[in-house]
């Protein structure tokens, strides 16, 4: 038989009061729980470094692996860029102010091929005629209407009209430093196209008619690689109504191949056929091939310098997923949010710990890589004039690694966000690589138009944060995911898997205050 | 601030078919430990997380210190809980899972070691706690729940994988907690595990209300006045305590159970009547039969199987 | 009654794997996200690239690209398989069960191999089917076939191989998506052709997928067969690995 001892208290006791002080339990505060949470798991710590250290390793690996034995020497454009300079040149030297003007009557294709949409017949006045020098051209092309383009990586639309169907007069005017353009349909009405200032123009330039065409390309894409097969492209330009004005050394116009049509070309497939200019009855012909434009076909040896990031990106996955998942996993989750009830807070804090932290191990990795491989790849011989320096500090490598770094944190904070929608760590990794690293394989697979429109709607457009060479949208460059192209600038890439982390993170936020955890 | 007080009232949770708290109402007064009782699935559990704001209530209020959770500032100060050992990353020491608690609440780390020493965990507080035993997980919760010295405490089954004497120890510890005038409530499913420790006791079964009442009451209630008679005069016997007002009800061929009347009027009355007995016993009950009695009148309580068809219908 | 005792962890692993509802949600996961992925890959073919029929690309393995997606789900099933148990603690009872340890996985193996052939099967035929309505001149073949429903069972197999091997699913998940999707990256991705050429030979994808092509066969830088047989080499020679450490291993 048990007596029970219990009793009623006899008086309402005094209710107990904690003898600590209430600290407000403000944000740092949650951010240092958070921090010493990360902190106390020596596994996370390890995956951590683990993600460091592949990194530098991959990228170094990569690098050491690749050798160039120097190529033809590139062609730099005025900023530098490397540009092909080689068009047929029926010119004069002009010296001092003036203005040239002429109809372009016709582009069409001189071989059995179809004409290229960017091939180019027009005005232009180029400092010399040497490759690279500056210029200022207005110029009648099939596909992309008339244009103004200006020392390789500038360009201005002006109408749409295509030359293949309508004659189209242009006119280049020369005012001191300033070039300026014009179109007309009939040589009375003129629009202007656009105004722009080549600073160091020297007093005499040569001034005249312009046919370029870029070469045909034919890719064959298949996994793992693809083929691309480029030549011929030769066109024909036909041209009247040529009048200069302004004070000119020589009156008989010359003609020129600017550079060679092809460089890259392998005899004697792609030898080239002579290139022509006839005159008859003030009509010019013009036969001739080539391209003025940026080259965008090169190795990039600032993105070769980041492969490592493809091996660590999938450890920040975990570590993000795991974070946030392990605490799901063993009802830990119920312990913080007792101890913080604001849960968007500790959503907060979780997302900045995870996110900084990240950031930093992947900086310092990046950093680090890159570094070593640039100095690997030097030694492998890509080195300058064809490979320029591109120091760590300076754009575009500086914008590079600062933005590697972002991707490893960003994508680290996706894997916290799912992580917290699905609070399991294997459907939160899973879907996390799915996302951003899937996409890309599925690229080489897939045809081009659907392979380019993956890489730009899914996170894996962030990766091309890592391209060092500027891609233009008026090049006739192939731009393929095999070859490491990705459709969309540094910056709008990694905006759109910013884009996915912010609806991730709004969506766990969403589910983390609605749910009962 | 109002008084420290735990306030259920009215409140309803459903998880999807399943009816988890029905319309609960109970209050815990400061300087108690309060039982909270029910066999498992009885909504226990529930209730508890709905006091910590971990489950929204679909009605009523699950209130500490008059205030609905999410509007304390520092919970940790006002209300310590302990919900489920287990909860822990088995890479973490001991030590660092108060460390970072502590920190939530800018708590100076002196208070991790004070609260480690009071559970007496000193000496395993620097291992993993994926290495420690239930036992260990238990003080480690306890800790956790004392941190910031609240006059509140919801403890879910801490006396789960103690050994006796940790069982002594947790006892002794929530006495001297509520002496200090904290109020306590302790959730079990074993009502043996509440003698000598609880003052006051809520008994739940399929989310609803079956007692709140004392201790002493309910022992009081159940031992009561049952006095169990042997006699060979059964009918005589019968006859008499009816008439003085007992109510009698026959067990065995000579045995009688009275109730409605204290031993001693039994024997007085029966002396006086000179009817023969044997034998006279007054019946004193333990918890756990005040508890079966308690839960024998609930016909559906019987067994938590029975849940389900009743939700269902 | 000897075959009797023989079939009865057989039939412990079959009732333990039907019943963990993740089995029929990634089993689902499986066939959707397969021809889901062949669906998007055959549309533009479709549509427009090539007109009048004549294709260059390679139809039958476009429209199996699906299976780069679906076996992931084949990973974390054969993940699963063996985590779940190590996650939960499960394991011991099974081994209380069946106290042989060998005898355990490989029965693990034998009803993992036949749930993901079967799903593995349903995924590629309706892909198949798909494409089949879908473009002019379709020819499908039993190769790649037969060879994408063995890849996608492989695949499984190296997730309960990896499973067994680190004891940990997340750990398991991670390192799997790294063979499966990382090592194809970059072996595209990767400038130096000298890393380029091993491991497109020595890395379990993309060679085993070459079992897909039916186009270009000798520019392939592995045989279809010999390609899938990579990948069955290393599932093969992890499970053995595993089988190693699990019987050595406590549990």
């Amino acid at each position: 038989m048990t007596t029970s001892t219990n009793t009623e208290p006899e008086t309402t006791p005094t209710p107990y009061r904690s003898h600590l002080h209430p600290t407000h339990a403000g944000f740092p505060r949650l951010l240092h729980a958070e921090w010493t949470k990360f902190r106390t798991v020596r596994a996370w710590l390890l995956v951590l470094v683990a993600a460091a250290v592949a990194t530098v390793l991959i990228t170094q690996l990569s690098a050491s692996g690749s050798v160039t034995s120097g190529g033809p020497d590139a062609i730099h454009g005025p900023d530098g860029t490397t540009v092909t300079d080689s068009f047929r040149f029926t010119h004069r030297p002009l010296t001092g102010d003036g203005s040239v003007t002429a109809r372009v009557t016709g582009l069409k294709t001189a071989d059995d091929r179809s004409v290229e949409p960017w091939a180019k017949a027009g005005l232009i006045v180029k400092s010399s005629l040497r490759q690279g020098s500056s210029y200022a051209a207005v110029l009648a092309t099939p596909g992309h209407g008339v244009r103004m383009q200006w020392n390789f990586t500038h360009d201005t639309a002006g109408s749409d009209s295509a030359v293949t169907t309508a004659p189209r007069w242009l006119r280049l005017t020369r005012t001191g430093d300033r070039l300026t353009g014009y179109e007309s349909a009939d040589g009375a009405n003129w629009s202007k196209i656009e105004d722009v200032s080549l600073s160091g123009l020297p007093k005499t330039v040569q001034v005249g008619l312009v046919l370029a065409t870029p070469g045909h390309q034919d890719v064959h894409r298949s996994f793992g690689g693809s083929s691309q097969s480029s030549g011929g492209g030769r066109a024909t330009a036909t041209y009247d109504h040529l009048t200069l004005r302004g004070t000119s050394t020589t009156t008989p116009w010359t003609s020129t191949d600017v550079g060679a049509p092809t460089p890259n070309a392998p005899a004697p497939h792609n030898a080239r056929p002579d290139s022509t200019t006839t005159v008859t009855d003030g009509t010019y012909t013009l036969t001739g091939q080539g391209d003025i434009a940026p080259d965008q076909g090169g190795p990039d040896i600032v993105q070769m310098s980041f492969q490592g990031v493809f091996v660590g990106i999938l450890f920040m996955i975990a570590l993000g997923a795991l974070f946030v998942t392990g605490e799901y996993k063993r009802g830990l989750i119920r312990t913080t949010f007792t101890a913080t009830p604001a849960r968007l807070k500790v959503l907060a804090a979780k997302t900045t710990v995870i996110g900084a932290v990240t950031f930093v191990a992947g900086l310092a990795a990046v950093a680090v890589g890159y570094t070593l491989a640039q100095s690997t790849l030097r030694g492998n011989g890509f080195g300058p004039p064809a490979f320029p320096d591109y120091p760590l500090l300076e754009n575009p490598a500086l914008r590079a690694v600062l933005g590697s770094a972002a991707l490893l944190s960003l994508v680290a904070v996706l894997a916290l966000a799912v992580g917290v929608v699905l609070r399991n760590s294997a459907g939160a990794i899973a879907t996390v690589v799915m996302l951003v690293i899937l996409p890309q394989i599925l690229s080489f697979a897939f045809p081009l138009p659907a392979a380019r429109w993956l890489l730009r709607v899914t996170p894996a457009a962030a990766f091309a944060v890592q391209q060092g060479v500027k891609k233009y949208d008026f090049t006739s460059h192939n731009c393929l995911p095999e070859g490491g192209c990705y459709p969309l600038s540094p910056g709008n890439g990694l905006t759109v898997l910013a884009a996915y982390t912010a609806a991730a993170l709004l969506l766990a936020a969403w589910t983390v205050r609605r749910r009962d955890a | 601030m109002s008084d420290a007080t735990i306030e259920v009232r009215g409140l309803r949770k459903r998880f999807g078919r399943t009816l988890a708290v029905d319309g609960l109402s109970f209050t815990v007064e400061p300087g108690t430990v309060t039982g909270f009782v029910g066999p498992n699935g009885a909504g226990k559990s529930t209730t508890l997380r709905a006091l910590l704001g971990l489950d929204a209530p679909d009605e009523g209020q699950a209130l500490i210190a008059g205030r609905p959770y999410h509007a304390l500032r520092t919970p940790l100060l006002e209300v310590g809980a302990l919900l489920d050992a287990a909860a822990l990353h088995p890479a973490r020491r001991g030590r660092d899972h108060l460390r970072w608690l502590a920190h939530s609440h800018g708590l100076p780390v002196r208070r991790v070691d004070d609260v480690l020493a009071q559970v007496g965990l000193e000496s395993a507080a620097r291992r993993r706690a994926g290495g420690y035993s239930l036992g260990m997980r238990q003080r480690l919760g306890i800790a956790a729940a004392l941190l910031g010295d609240p006059p509140i405490l919801l403890l879910d089954e801490p006396v789960n994988g103690l050994d006796p004497e940790g069982i002594q120890w947790i006892r002794r510890l929530l006495r001297r907690l509520a002496a200090e005038g904290r109020a306590i409530l302790v959730s079990s499913h074993l009502m043996s595990e509440l003698e000598d420790t609880a003052d006051h006791l809520v008994v739940i079964g399929r989310g609803r209300l079956i007692a709140d009442t004392s201790v002493s009451e309910l022992l009081h209630a159940a031992s009561g006045d049952r006095v169990r008679l042997r006699t060979e005069a059964r009918t005589q016997a019968m006859e008499l305590l009816a008439r003085e007002g007992g109510r009698v009800a026959v067990t065995d061929r000579d045995t009688l159970i009275v109730t409605g009347l204290p031993a001693s009027r039994v024997v007085e009355l029966l002396t006086e009547a000179r009817v023969p007995f044997a034998e006279v016993g007054a019946h004193r009950a333990t918890l756990e039969e005040a508890y079966m009695e308690l839960t024998r009148d609930k016909a559906e309580f019987t067994s938590a199987t029975e849940t389900a068809d009743e939700v269902t219908r | 009654m000897r075959a009797h005792h023989a079939l009865r962890p057989l039939h412990a692993e079959w009732t333990k794997l039907r019943t963990l509802p993740s089995t029929w949600w990634l089993l689902a996961a499986l066939v959707a996200l397969t021809l889901a992925v062949g669906a998007a890959a055959i549309a533009p073919v479709a549509a427009d690239v090539c007109p009048g029929g004549t294709c260059d690309e390679d139809t039958v393995k476009l429209s199996l690209t699906g299976v780069w997606m679906g076996q992931a789900a084949c990973l974390i099933l054969g993940v699963l398989t063996m985590g779940a148990e190590y996650g939960t603690g499960t394991i011991r009872t099974t081994l209380a069960a069946t106290p042989t340890r060998w005898r355990v996985l490989a029965s693990k193996a034998t009803v993992l191999a036949l749930l993901t052939a079967a799903g593995g099967a349903l995924a590629v035929l309706a892909s198949i089917l798909l494409a089949d309505a879908l473009l002019p001149d379709y020819a499908p073949a039993l190769r790649p076939t037969l060879g994408s429903v063995l890849c996608l069972t492989l695949v499984a197999l190296l997730g309960l191989a990896l499973a067994t091997m680190l004891r940990d699913t997340s750990g398991a998940i991670t390192l799997g998506l790294g063979i499966l999707y990382v090592v194809p990256l970059l072996v595209t991705l990767i400038p130096s052709p000298t890393w380029q050429h091993r491991l497109e030979r020595w890395a379990p994808m993309p060679a085993a997928l070459s079992i897909q092509s039916t186009r270009h066969l000798a520019d392939l830088p592995i045989a279809p067969w010999p390609g899938l047989g990579v990948l069955a080499a290393y599932a093969a020679g992890l499970l053995l690995l595993a089988g190693v450490l699990f019987r050595t291993r406590d549990a």
